[in-house]
Protein backbone atom coordinates (compact mmCIF):
# COMPACT_ATOMS: atom_id res chain seq x y z
CA UNK A 1 0.00 0.00 0.00
CA UNK A 2 1.57 3.28 -0.93
CA UNK A 3 0.53 5.06 2.40
CA UNK A 4 1.96 8.65 0.25
CA UNK A 5 0.11 8.90 -2.46
CA UNK A 6 -2.26 12.30 -3.14
CA UNK A 7 -5.05 12.62 -5.14
CA UNK A 8 -4.44 15.43 -7.12
CA UNK A 9 -7.45 16.86 -8.53
CA UNK A 10 -6.98 20.04 -10.73
CA UNK A 11 -9.67 22.34 -8.80
CA UNK A 12 -9.28 25.28 -6.57
CA UNK A 13 -10.04 24.13 -2.56
CA UNK A 14 -9.64 26.09 0.44
CA UNK A 15 -7.46 24.81 2.90
CA UNK A 16 -9.70 24.77 5.25
CA UNK A 17 -11.86 22.14 3.72
CA UNK A 18 -11.87 18.38 5.57
CA UNK A 19 -12.82 16.66 1.93
CA UNK A 20 -11.61 17.81 -1.13
CA UNK A 21 -14.37 16.71 -3.31
CA UNK A 22 -14.91 18.69 -6.93
CA UNK A 23 -17.70 20.61 -6.72
CA UNK A 24 -20.84 19.28 -8.04
CA UNK A 25 -21.22 19.99 -11.79
CA UNK A 26 -24.25 21.84 -13.03
CA UNK A 27 -25.98 19.35 -15.34
CA UNK A 28 -24.80 16.21 -13.19
CA UNK A 29 -27.29 13.73 -12.20
CA UNK A 30 -27.67 13.28 -8.70
CA UNK A 31 -24.98 10.59 -7.14
CA UNK A 32 -24.53 8.32 -4.17
CA UNK A 33 -21.28 9.09 -2.19
CA UNK A 34 -20.10 5.50 -0.56
CA UNK A 35 -20.72 5.79 3.29
CA UNK A 36 -17.54 4.56 4.22
CA UNK A 37 -14.65 6.18 2.90
CA UNK A 38 -11.50 4.48 3.03
CA UNK A 39 -8.15 6.30 3.00
CA UNK A 40 -7.18 5.33 -0.76
CA UNK A 41 -10.68 5.05 -2.14
CA UNK A 42 -11.75 6.57 -5.45
CA UNK A 43 -13.34 9.75 -4.71
CA UNK A 44 -15.13 11.40 -7.04
CA UNK A 45 -18.71 10.78 -8.95
CA UNK A 46 -20.65 7.60 -8.89
CA UNK A 47 -23.56 6.66 -10.77
CA UNK A 48 -26.99 7.38 -9.50
CA UNK A 49 -29.54 4.56 -9.99
CA UNK A 50 -32.21 4.42 -12.56
CA UNK A 51 -35.86 3.45 -10.48
CA UNK A 52 -37.46 2.99 -13.47
CA UNK A 53 -35.05 0.55 -15.45
CA UNK A 54 -34.27 -1.44 -11.24
CA UNK A 55 -38.89 -1.20 -11.24
CA UNK A 56 -39.34 -2.52 -14.66
CA UNK A 57 -36.73 -5.29 -14.48
CA UNK A 58 -38.18 -6.43 -11.21
CA UNK A 59 -41.96 -6.93 -12.35
CA UNK A 60 -41.03 -7.73 -15.36
CA UNK A 61 -43.83 -10.32 -16.26
CA UNK A 62 -46.68 -7.60 -14.44
CA UNK A 63 -45.28 -4.69 -17.08
CA UNK A 64 -45.47 -7.10 -19.91
CA UNK A 65 -49.31 -7.56 -19.40
CA UNK A 66 -50.06 -3.99 -17.85
CA UNK A 67 -50.57 -2.51 -21.51
CA UNK A 68 -53.28 -5.17 -22.45
CA UNK A 69 -54.90 -4.52 -18.85
CA UNK A 70 -55.15 -0.45 -19.49
CA UNK A 71 -56.16 -0.92 -23.04
CA UNK A 72 -58.85 -3.43 -22.37
CA UNK A 73 -60.48 -1.23 -19.41
CA UNK A 74 -60.25 1.59 -21.52
CA UNK A 75 -61.84 -0.28 -24.22
CA UNK A 76 -64.79 -1.22 -22.03
CA UNK A 77 -65.28 2.42 -20.61
CA UNK A 78 -65.35 3.84 -23.85
CA UNK A 79 -68.23 0.93 -24.69
CA UNK A 80 -70.10 1.88 -21.62
CA UNK A 81 -69.73 5.45 -21.78
CA UNK A 82 -71.24 5.22 -24.79
CA UNK A 83 -74.25 3.53 -23.21
CA UNK A 84 -74.31 5.65 -20.58
CA UNK A 85 -74.43 8.68 -22.04
CA UNK A 86 -77.73 7.09 -24.18
CA UNK A 87 -75.85 7.78 -27.54
CA UNK A 88 -77.12 5.46 -30.27
CA UNK A 89 -75.08 2.67 -30.58
CA UNK A 90 -73.96 3.82 -34.77
CA UNK A 91 -70.49 3.46 -35.71
CA UNK A 92 -70.22 6.37 -37.86
CA UNK A 93 -67.60 8.94 -37.63
CA UNK A 94 -70.62 11.89 -38.12
CA UNK A 95 -70.49 13.21 -34.67
CA UNK A 96 -67.41 14.37 -32.53
CA UNK A 97 -68.30 12.51 -29.98
CA UNK A 98 -67.91 9.14 -32.47
CA UNK A 99 -64.84 10.50 -33.52
CA UNK A 100 -63.63 11.18 -29.96
CA UNK A 101 -64.72 8.06 -29.74
CA UNK A 102 -63.00 5.85 -32.66
CA UNK A 103 -59.83 7.42 -31.56
CA UNK A 104 -59.90 6.34 -27.82
CA UNK A 105 -60.77 2.55 -29.35
CA UNK A 106 -58.00 2.75 -31.72
CA UNK A 107 -55.59 3.77 -28.69
CA UNK A 108 -56.92 1.20 -26.72
CA UNK A 109 -56.16 -1.69 -29.30
CA UNK A 110 -53.02 -0.56 -29.67
CA UNK A 111 -52.42 -1.05 -26.07
CA UNK A 112 -53.65 -4.22 -26.20
CA UNK A 113 -51.36 -5.35 -29.22
CA UNK A 114 -48.26 -4.04 -28.06
CA UNK A 115 -48.85 -6.04 -24.34
CA UNK A 116 -49.60 -9.25 -26.32
CA UNK A 117 -46.31 -8.02 -28.21
CA UNK A 118 -44.48 -8.00 -25.17
CA UNK A 119 -45.76 -11.38 -24.29
CA UNK A 120 -44.67 -13.29 -26.87
CA UNK A 121 -40.66 -11.48 -27.01
CA UNK A 122 -41.06 -13.24 -23.29
CA UNK A 123 -37.39 -15.08 -23.65
CA UNK A 124 -38.34 -18.75 -22.58
CA UNK A 125 -36.44 -19.69 -19.73
CA UNK A 126 -34.37 -22.87 -20.05
CA UNK A 127 -32.78 -24.66 -17.41
CA UNK A 128 -29.14 -25.62 -17.83
CA UNK A 129 -28.33 -29.32 -17.64
CA UNK A 130 -25.72 -30.39 -15.18
CA UNK A 131 -23.41 -32.37 -17.01
CA UNK A 132 -22.44 -36.01 -16.23
CA UNK A 133 -18.66 -36.91 -15.74
CA UNK A 134 -15.35 -36.21 -13.80
CA UNK A 135 -13.60 -32.81 -14.07
CA UNK A 136 -10.59 -32.76 -15.36
CA UNK A 137 -7.98 -30.57 -16.51
CA UNK A 138 -5.09 -32.06 -18.10
CA UNK A 139 -2.69 -30.06 -20.65
CA UNK A 140 -0.93 -32.52 -23.05
CA UNK A 141 2.38 -31.48 -23.87
CA UNK A 142 4.74 -29.44 -22.72
CA UNK A 143 3.57 -26.05 -23.01
CA UNK A 144 5.40 -23.12 -22.51
CA UNK A 145 3.98 -21.20 -19.55
CA UNK A 146 2.64 -18.26 -21.16
CA UNK A 147 0.55 -20.60 -23.37
CA UNK A 148 -0.73 -22.47 -20.53
CA UNK A 149 -1.69 -18.88 -18.64
CA UNK A 150 -3.47 -17.92 -21.88
CA UNK A 151 -5.16 -21.14 -21.86
CA UNK A 152 -6.68 -21.27 -18.61
CA UNK A 153 -7.55 -17.74 -19.14
CA UNK A 154 -9.51 -18.79 -21.77
CA UNK A 155 -11.00 -21.31 -19.64
CA UNK A 156 -11.56 -19.56 -17.13
CA UNK A 157 -13.45 -16.22 -19.14
CA UNK A 158 -15.33 -18.92 -20.95
CA UNK A 159 -16.87 -20.63 -17.98
CA UNK A 160 -17.78 -17.50 -15.82
CA UNK A 161 -19.21 -15.53 -18.74
CA UNK A 162 -21.25 -18.48 -21.13
CA UNK A 163 -22.58 -21.58 -20.21
CA UNK A 164 -19.36 -23.21 -21.05
CA UNK A 165 -18.66 -26.54 -19.23
CA UNK A 166 -15.96 -28.25 -21.09
CA UNK A 167 -13.03 -26.95 -23.69
CA UNK A 168 -11.17 -29.44 -25.74
CA UNK A 169 -7.94 -27.82 -28.06
CA UNK A 170 -7.11 -29.62 -30.77
CA UNK A 171 -3.51 -28.13 -32.48
CA UNK A 172 -1.99 -29.23 -35.38
CA UNK A 173 -4.04 -33.21 -34.91
CA UNK A 174 -2.85 -33.27 -31.38
CA UNK A 175 -4.91 -32.68 -28.24
CA UNK A 176 -3.32 -30.39 -26.16
CA UNK A 177 -5.48 -28.99 -23.68
CA UNK A 178 -8.54 -30.76 -22.29
CA UNK A 179 -10.31 -28.83 -19.37
CA UNK A 180 -13.53 -29.15 -17.54
CA UNK A 181 -16.13 -32.09 -17.32
CA UNK A 182 -15.35 -35.04 -19.39
CA UNK A 183 -17.00 -38.42 -20.38
CA UNK A 184 -16.21 -40.30 -17.69
CA UNK A 185 -14.45 -44.22 -18.37
CA UNK A 186 -15.23 -46.80 -15.80
CA UNK A 187 -12.65 -46.42 -13.77
CA UNK A 188 -13.65 -42.87 -12.94
CA UNK A 189 -10.95 -41.61 -15.46
CA UNK A 190 -12.11 -38.37 -17.89
CA UNK A 191 -11.88 -39.91 -21.78
CA UNK A 192 -9.17 -38.96 -23.80
CA UNK A 193 -9.50 -37.55 -26.85
CA UNK A 194 -8.40 -39.13 -29.67
CA UNK A 195 -7.10 -35.92 -31.78
CA UNK A 196 -6.29 -37.95 -35.12
CA UNK A 197 -10.32 -39.47 -35.43
CA UNK A 198 -11.61 -36.12 -34.41
CA UNK A 199 -10.17 -34.73 -37.06
CA UNK A 200 -11.23 -37.07 -39.81
CA UNK A 201 -14.50 -36.75 -38.83
CA UNK A 202 -16.81 -34.89 -41.12
CA UNK A 203 -17.97 -32.58 -37.82
CA UNK A 204 -14.15 -31.46 -37.96
CA UNK A 205 -13.67 -31.52 -41.70
CA UNK A 206 -16.68 -29.50 -42.29
CA UNK A 207 -15.49 -26.75 -39.95
CA UNK A 208 -11.88 -26.94 -41.10
CA UNK A 209 -13.16 -26.60 -44.51
CA UNK A 210 -15.59 -23.41 -44.20
CA UNK A 211 -13.01 -21.46 -41.93
CA UNK A 212 -15.98 -20.56 -39.64
CA UNK A 213 -17.55 -20.82 -36.36
CA UNK A 214 -19.97 -23.88 -36.14
CA UNK A 215 -22.73 -24.05 -33.56
CA UNK A 216 -24.80 -26.65 -32.75
CA UNK A 217 -27.33 -25.45 -30.48
CA UNK A 218 -29.13 -28.71 -29.67
CA UNK A 219 -26.74 -31.32 -29.38
CA UNK A 220 -29.27 -34.21 -29.29
CA UNK A 221 -30.84 -34.07 -32.64
CA UNK A 222 -27.05 -34.12 -34.60
CA UNK A 223 -26.02 -37.51 -35.46
CA UNK A 224 -22.59 -36.06 -35.47
CA UNK A 225 -22.78 -36.26 -31.23
CA UNK A 226 -20.64 -39.32 -31.61
CA UNK A 227 -17.80 -37.78 -33.30
CA UNK A 228 -17.13 -36.32 -29.60
CA UNK A 229 -17.56 -39.32 -27.07
CA UNK A 230 -15.03 -37.56 -24.91
CA UNK A 231 -17.71 -34.63 -23.86
CA UNK A 232 -20.37 -35.29 -21.50
CA UNK A 233 -23.47 -37.65 -22.39
CA UNK A 234 -26.21 -34.75 -21.42
CA UNK A 235 -24.11 -31.68 -23.02
CA UNK A 236 -26.59 -30.03 -24.52
CA UNK A 237 -24.73 -27.21 -26.92
CA UNK A 238 -21.66 -27.23 -28.80
CA UNK A 239 -19.44 -24.67 -30.40
CA UNK A 240 -16.42 -25.89 -33.01
CA UNK A 241 -14.38 -23.25 -33.13
CA UNK A 242 -11.76 -23.23 -35.59
CA UNK A 243 -8.13 -21.59 -34.66
CA UNK A 244 -6.19 -21.51 -38.28
CA UNK A 245 -6.26 -23.76 -40.69
CA UNK A 246 -5.76 -26.87 -38.92
CA UNK A 247 -6.85 -27.00 -35.49
CA UNK A 248 -9.71 -26.59 -33.36
CA UNK A 249 -11.42 -25.76 -29.89
CA UNK A 250 -14.32 -27.17 -28.72
CA UNK A 251 -16.71 -26.11 -26.36
CA UNK A 252 -18.89 -27.96 -24.79
CA UNK A 253 -22.09 -25.94 -22.71
CA UNK A 254 -25.04 -26.89 -20.53
CA UNK A 255 -27.83 -25.32 -21.82
CA UNK A 256 -29.49 -25.40 -24.96
CA UNK A 257 -29.02 -22.35 -27.29
CA UNK A 258 -26.79 -21.43 -24.04
CA UNK A 259 -24.68 -19.90 -26.36
CA UNK A 260 -25.70 -16.33 -27.33
CA UNK A 261 -24.72 -14.32 -30.62
CA UNK A 262 -22.46 -12.01 -28.78
CA UNK A 263 -20.87 -15.19 -26.95
CA UNK A 264 -20.27 -16.65 -30.36
CA UNK A 265 -18.80 -13.32 -31.84
CA UNK A 266 -16.80 -13.21 -28.24
CA UNK A 267 -15.52 -16.77 -28.44
CA UNK A 268 -14.15 -15.85 -32.55
CA UNK A 269 -11.94 -13.00 -30.80
CA UNK A 270 -10.55 -15.58 -28.33
CA UNK A 271 -10.25 -18.06 -30.61
CA UNK A 272 -8.17 -16.00 -32.90
CA UNK A 273 -6.19 -14.73 -30.15
CA UNK A 274 -5.32 -18.26 -28.47
CA UNK A 275 -4.13 -19.08 -32.64
CA UNK A 276 -2.20 -15.92 -32.39
CA UNK A 277 -0.29 -17.66 -29.55
CA UNK A 278 -0.55 -20.95 -30.51
CA UNK A 279 1.10 -20.51 -33.57
CA UNK A 280 4.02 -18.35 -32.33
CA UNK A 281 5.06 -20.71 -29.64
CA UNK A 282 4.03 -23.77 -31.15
CA UNK A 283 5.32 -23.95 -35.03
CA UNK A 284 7.72 -26.24 -34.44
CA UNK A 285 6.07 -28.35 -31.76
CA UNK A 286 7.90 -32.16 -31.03
CA UNK A 287 5.79 -35.04 -32.20
CA UNK A 288 3.25 -36.57 -29.65
CA UNK A 289 4.23 -36.43 -25.81
CA UNK A 290 1.41 -37.45 -23.81
CA UNK A 291 1.72 -37.57 -20.30
CA UNK B 1 4.58 -2.65 -34.57
CA UNK B 2 1.07 -3.99 -33.70
CA UNK B 3 0.53 -7.82 -33.99
CA UNK B 4 -3.28 -8.69 -34.52
CA UNK B 5 -4.04 -11.70 -37.07
CA UNK B 6 -6.54 -9.17 -39.03
CA UNK B 7 -8.65 -12.35 -40.53
CA UNK B 8 -12.12 -11.79 -40.49
CA UNK B 9 -14.55 -15.05 -39.25
CA UNK B 10 -17.62 -15.06 -40.65
CA UNK B 11 -20.49 -16.33 -37.94
CA UNK B 12 -22.14 -19.12 -39.41
CA UNK B 13 -24.11 -20.89 -36.77
CA UNK B 14 -25.73 -24.07 -37.93
CA UNK B 15 -29.27 -23.48 -36.05
CA UNK B 16 -30.40 -19.92 -37.02
CA UNK B 17 -32.50 -18.05 -34.16
CA UNK B 18 -36.13 -18.84 -34.36
CA UNK B 19 -37.55 -15.91 -35.61
CA UNK B 20 -41.23 -15.80 -35.08
CA UNK B 21 -43.56 -15.30 -37.99
CA UNK B 22 -43.83 -12.04 -39.64
CA UNK B 23 -47.36 -10.72 -40.96
CA UNK B 24 -46.79 -7.53 -43.19
CA UNK B 25 -48.99 -4.80 -42.64
CA UNK B 26 -52.03 -6.10 -41.22
CA UNK B 27 -51.52 -7.69 -37.63
CA UNK B 28 -53.48 -10.94 -37.60
CA UNK B 29 -54.13 -12.55 -34.50
CA UNK B 30 -53.97 -16.28 -35.46
CA UNK B 31 -54.49 -18.11 -31.94
CA UNK B 32 -54.14 -18.17 -28.68
CA UNK B 33 -53.98 -21.70 -27.09
CA UNK B 34 -52.94 -22.91 -23.83
CA UNK B 35 -50.40 -25.31 -23.24
CA UNK B 36 -49.62 -27.16 -19.82
CA UNK B 37 -46.15 -27.07 -19.34
CA UNK B 38 -44.32 -29.21 -16.43
CA UNK B 39 -44.34 -26.63 -13.75
CA UNK B 40 -46.52 -24.13 -15.08
CA UNK B 41 -48.62 -23.01 -17.79
CA UNK B 42 -47.61 -21.50 -20.49
CA UNK B 43 -49.59 -19.26 -22.96
CA UNK B 44 -48.19 -19.87 -26.75
CA UNK B 45 -49.47 -16.63 -28.15
CA UNK B 46 -48.54 -17.35 -31.89
CA UNK B 47 -47.13 -14.59 -34.80
CA UNK B 48 -48.03 -11.66 -32.75
CA UNK B 49 -44.94 -9.84 -35.01
CA UNK B 50 -46.50 -6.57 -36.36
CA UNK B 51 -43.71 -5.34 -39.53
CA UNK B 52 -44.38 -2.65 -42.01
CA UNK B 53 -41.40 -4.14 -43.94
CA UNK B 54 -39.35 -0.66 -44.08
CA UNK B 55 -36.08 -1.34 -43.00
CA UNK B 56 -34.60 0.87 -40.92
CA UNK B 57 -37.95 1.20 -39.24
CA UNK B 58 -38.08 0.80 -35.40
CA UNK B 59 -41.27 -0.76 -35.11
CA UNK B 60 -41.29 -0.66 -31.29
CA UNK B 61 -41.54 2.82 -31.19
CA UNK B 62 -45.21 2.47 -33.50
CA UNK B 63 -47.17 3.04 -29.70
CA UNK B 64 -44.97 6.26 -29.50
CA UNK B 65 -46.08 7.55 -32.90
CA UNK B 66 -49.34 6.48 -32.67
CA UNK B 67 -49.98 8.05 -29.55
CA UNK B 68 -48.80 11.25 -30.75
CA UNK B 69 -51.10 10.89 -34.02
CA UNK B 70 -54.46 9.93 -32.32
CA UNK B 71 -53.63 12.62 -29.54
CA UNK B 72 -53.36 15.39 -31.72
CA UNK B 73 -56.37 14.20 -33.66
CA UNK B 74 -58.10 14.02 -30.27
CA UNK B 75 -57.18 17.77 -29.86
CA UNK B 76 -58.14 18.82 -33.17
CA UNK B 77 -61.62 17.22 -32.98
CA UNK B 78 -62.21 18.56 -29.53
CA UNK B 79 -61.20 22.20 -31.21
CA UNK B 80 -63.76 21.93 -34.49
CA UNK B 81 -66.41 20.41 -32.69
CA UNK B 82 -69.43 21.75 -32.63
CA UNK B 83 -70.66 24.08 -30.39
CA UNK B 84 -71.92 22.25 -27.38
CA UNK B 85 -69.00 19.43 -25.85
CA UNK B 86 -71.31 17.21 -23.73
CA UNK B 87 -70.15 15.92 -20.58
CA UNK B 88 -69.99 12.70 -22.39
CA UNK B 89 -67.51 13.53 -25.08
CA UNK B 90 -65.48 15.38 -22.39
CA UNK B 91 -64.76 11.82 -20.74
CA UNK B 92 -63.49 10.29 -23.62
CA UNK B 93 -61.41 12.87 -25.10
CA UNK B 94 -59.85 13.04 -21.06
CA UNK B 95 -59.70 9.12 -21.60
CA UNK B 96 -58.26 9.14 -24.94
CA UNK B 97 -55.60 11.93 -24.38
CA UNK B 98 -54.25 9.68 -21.03
CA UNK B 99 -54.10 6.73 -23.21
CA UNK B 100 -52.62 8.68 -25.48
CA UNK B 101 -49.88 9.73 -23.20
CA UNK B 102 -49.42 5.92 -22.10
CA UNK B 103 -48.88 4.76 -25.34
CA UNK B 104 -45.93 7.55 -25.66
CA UNK B 105 -44.40 5.91 -22.88
CA UNK B 106 -44.68 2.26 -23.55
CA UNK B 107 -41.53 2.30 -25.73
CA UNK B 108 -39.51 3.55 -23.10
CA UNK B 109 -40.86 0.85 -20.86
CA UNK B 110 -40.02 -1.61 -23.22
CA UNK B 111 -36.35 -0.88 -23.28
CA UNK B 112 -36.13 -2.16 -19.72
CA UNK B 113 -38.00 -5.50 -20.28
CA UNK B 114 -35.68 -8.64 -20.46
CA UNK B 115 -35.24 -9.52 -24.25
CA UNK B 116 -35.19 -6.81 -25.59
CA UNK B 117 -32.82 -5.62 -28.69
CA UNK B 118 -31.35 -2.25 -28.69
CA UNK B 119 -31.69 -0.57 -31.96
CA UNK B 120 -30.15 2.86 -31.11
CA UNK B 121 -28.18 4.31 -33.31
CA UNK B 122 -24.63 5.15 -32.07
CA UNK B 123 -23.00 8.76 -32.98
CA UNK B 124 -19.37 8.97 -33.55
CA UNK B 125 -18.48 11.97 -31.35
CA UNK B 126 -17.92 15.06 -33.04
CA UNK B 127 -14.57 16.80 -34.09
CA UNK B 128 -12.90 13.77 -33.25
CA UNK B 129 -10.07 11.95 -34.66
CA UNK B 130 -9.17 8.49 -34.16
CA UNK B 131 -5.91 7.29 -33.02
CA UNK B 132 -4.18 4.37 -31.16
CA UNK B 133 -0.93 5.25 -29.06
CA UNK B 134 0.77 2.95 -26.59
CA UNK B 135 3.53 3.91 -24.23
CA UNK B 136 7.14 2.36 -25.47
CA UNK B 137 8.05 0.92 -21.91
CA UNK B 138 5.73 -2.36 -22.26
CA UNK B 139 6.76 -5.56 -23.03
CA UNK B 140 6.31 -7.25 -26.88
CA UNK B 141 3.69 -9.58 -25.10
CA UNK B 142 2.13 -7.11 -23.42
CA UNK B 143 1.98 -4.62 -26.33
CA UNK B 144 0.19 -7.69 -28.34
CA UNK B 145 -2.42 -8.04 -25.61
CA UNK B 146 -3.12 -4.53 -25.43
CA UNK B 147 -3.33 -4.35 -29.04
CA UNK B 148 -5.55 -7.52 -28.74
CA UNK B 149 -7.41 -5.98 -26.08
CA UNK B 150 -8.24 -2.70 -27.63
CA UNK B 151 -9.25 -4.12 -31.01
CA UNK B 152 -11.67 -6.47 -29.51
CA UNK B 153 -13.27 -3.95 -27.01
CA UNK B 154 -13.98 -1.80 -30.26
CA UNK B 155 -15.08 -3.89 -32.63
CA UNK B 156 -17.21 -6.33 -30.62
CA UNK B 157 -19.03 -3.72 -28.01
CA UNK B 158 -21.04 -0.27 -28.57
CA UNK B 159 -17.63 1.60 -27.66
CA UNK B 160 -16.14 3.94 -29.59
CA UNK B 161 -13.54 5.18 -27.32
CA UNK B 162 -11.25 2.65 -25.08
CA UNK B 163 -8.29 3.61 -22.77
CA UNK B 164 -6.01 1.25 -20.64
CA UNK B 165 -4.05 2.32 -17.94
CA UNK B 166 -1.58 -0.57 -16.63
CA UNK B 167 1.14 0.21 -13.92
CA UNK B 168 1.41 3.31 -15.17
CA UNK B 169 1.85 2.77 -19.34
CA UNK B 170 -1.09 3.68 -21.41
CA UNK B 171 -2.77 1.77 -24.88
CA UNK B 172 -5.36 4.59 -25.99
CA UNK B 173 -7.26 3.87 -28.87
CA UNK B 174 -10.43 5.03 -30.68
CA UNK B 175 -12.00 8.30 -31.24
CA UNK B 176 -10.33 11.11 -28.95
CA UNK B 177 -11.05 14.84 -28.64
CA UNK B 178 -7.49 16.10 -28.02
CA UNK B 179 -7.12 19.42 -27.98
CA UNK B 180 -5.45 20.95 -31.41
CA UNK B 181 -2.57 22.50 -28.98
CA UNK B 182 -1.48 18.92 -28.31
CA UNK B 183 1.03 17.13 -30.55
CA UNK B 184 1.52 13.89 -31.89
CA UNK B 185 4.22 13.03 -29.29
CA UNK B 186 3.06 14.47 -26.54
CA UNK B 187 -0.51 12.61 -26.62
CA UNK B 188 0.25 10.28 -24.27
CA UNK B 189 1.71 12.83 -21.90
CA UNK B 190 -1.72 15.31 -21.66
CA UNK B 191 -3.71 11.66 -20.68
CA UNK B 192 -1.54 11.03 -18.00
CA UNK B 193 -2.06 14.71 -16.74
CA UNK B 194 -5.64 14.01 -17.05
CA UNK B 195 -6.13 10.86 -15.87
CA UNK B 196 -4.55 11.83 -12.60
CA UNK B 197 -7.12 14.49 -11.96
CA UNK B 198 -10.00 11.87 -12.21
CA UNK B 199 -9.23 10.11 -9.54
CA UNK B 200 -9.63 6.60 -11.47
CA UNK B 201 -6.38 5.02 -10.14
CA UNK B 202 -7.49 4.49 -7.19
CA UNK B 203 -10.54 2.52 -8.56
CA UNK B 204 -11.59 -0.66 -7.10
CA UNK B 205 -15.07 -1.62 -7.87
CA UNK B 206 -16.43 -1.37 -11.80
CA UNK B 207 -18.22 1.91 -12.24
CA UNK B 208 -21.11 2.09 -14.85
CA UNK B 209 -22.06 5.63 -16.11
CA UNK B 210 -24.97 4.73 -18.31
CA UNK B 211 -26.82 7.85 -18.93
CA UNK B 212 -23.70 10.32 -18.36
CA UNK B 213 -25.08 13.95 -19.62
CA UNK B 214 -21.76 15.10 -21.34
CA UNK B 215 -18.14 15.33 -21.88
CA UNK B 216 -17.83 18.14 -19.26
CA UNK B 217 -17.42 15.41 -16.59
CA UNK B 218 -14.05 14.20 -16.94
CA UNK B 219 -11.84 16.10 -19.64
CA UNK B 220 -10.81 13.64 -21.16
CA UNK B 221 -13.62 11.80 -22.42
CA UNK B 222 -14.75 12.92 -26.34
CA UNK B 223 -17.65 14.83 -26.87
CA UNK B 224 -21.21 13.22 -27.14
CA UNK B 225 -20.60 10.41 -24.56
CA UNK B 226 -22.86 9.33 -23.54
CA UNK B 227 -22.04 5.86 -21.66
CA UNK B 228 -18.93 5.01 -19.88
CA UNK B 229 -17.93 1.74 -18.23
CA UNK B 230 -14.48 1.46 -16.09
CA UNK B 231 -13.44 -2.02 -14.96
CA UNK B 232 -10.34 -1.83 -12.70
CA UNK B 233 -8.16 -4.88 -13.05
CA UNK B 234 -6.99 -5.86 -10.01
CA UNK B 235 -3.97 -8.29 -9.10
CA UNK B 236 -6.57 -10.53 -6.68
CA UNK B 237 -10.14 -10.04 -7.05
CA UNK B 238 -10.85 -11.13 -3.57
CA UNK B 239 -8.54 -8.27 -2.43
CA UNK B 240 -8.91 -4.76 -2.99
CA UNK B 241 -5.18 -4.15 -2.55
CA UNK B 242 -2.89 -4.26 -5.56
CA UNK B 243 -4.37 -2.08 -8.47
CA UNK B 244 -2.72 -2.71 -11.38
CA UNK B 245 -4.89 -0.62 -13.35
CA UNK B 246 -7.88 0.04 -15.09
CA UNK B 247 -9.71 -0.32 -18.71
CA UNK B 248 -11.62 3.05 -19.90
CA UNK B 249 -14.70 2.30 -22.02
CA UNK B 250 -16.42 5.14 -23.62
CA UNK B 251 -19.59 4.97 -25.85
CA UNK B 252 -21.99 7.12 -28.04
CA UNK B 253 -24.94 4.93 -27.16
CA UNK B 254 -27.08 5.09 -23.90
CA UNK B 255 -27.25 1.90 -21.62
CA UNK B 256 -24.70 0.35 -24.22
CA UNK B 257 -23.26 -2.46 -22.08
CA UNK B 258 -25.38 -5.04 -21.37
CA UNK B 259 -24.85 -7.59 -17.99
CA UNK B 260 -23.13 -10.24 -20.02
CA UNK B 261 -20.92 -6.98 -22.18
CA UNK B 262 -19.51 -6.36 -18.56
CA UNK B 263 -18.78 -9.85 -17.66
CA UNK B 264 -16.58 -10.48 -21.24
CA UNK B 265 -15.35 -6.97 -20.46
CA UNK B 266 -13.82 -7.86 -16.88
CA UNK B 267 -12.54 -11.05 -19.24
CA UNK B 268 -10.71 -9.43 -21.19
CA UNK B 269 -9.13 -7.15 -18.52
CA UNK B 270 -8.00 -10.10 -16.64
CA UNK B 271 -6.23 -10.80 -19.80
CA UNK B 272 -3.81 -8.03 -19.30
CA UNK B 273 -3.59 -9.11 -15.43
CA UNK B 274 -2.35 -12.67 -16.53
CA UNK B 275 0.44 -10.87 -19.49
CA UNK B 276 1.28 -8.39 -16.78
CA UNK B 277 2.27 -11.29 -14.53
CA UNK B 278 4.85 -13.16 -17.20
Amino acid sequence: MEAGRILHIGMPWTPGCPHPLPPPLPKFPRFIRASSIQRESYKGPKPSRGWIADWVSKNDDAVRSLPIYVGGASLLAVLFNRAVSGIAPVADASSSQSRADLLTLGLAVTNILTGLVWLSIRPKSITPVDPQGVECQVIYCHLPESVVSEIFWAWESLSAVTCCRSLVIVYNCQCIAQIGVAAKLRNDEPFAVDAAKLMQGSLCQGVLKSGAQSYLANLSLYPGRSELPFLPSNTQAVILQPLGDSSIAILGGDTIRGFTTSDQAWITYVGEKLDATLSKYLSNMPSVVQE
Amino acid sequence: MIITTSKTLLLNPLIQLKTPLTVKFRPKIASISARLDNSQQQLNLSVLRFTLGIPGLNESYLPRWIGYGFGSLLVLNHLLGSDSVTAAQLRTEALGISLAAFSVILPYLGKFLKGATRMDQMTLPEGAEQIFVMSQNVSVAQKENLAWATYVLLRNTNTTAVLILMRGELCIRGYWNVPDGVLKDNILDWFKNNIEETGLCDLTDTLYFPQTADADFWKILPQGTRSVLVQPVLLDPNLSTNIEGFVLLASGMKYAYSEKDRAWIRAVSNKLRNAAET
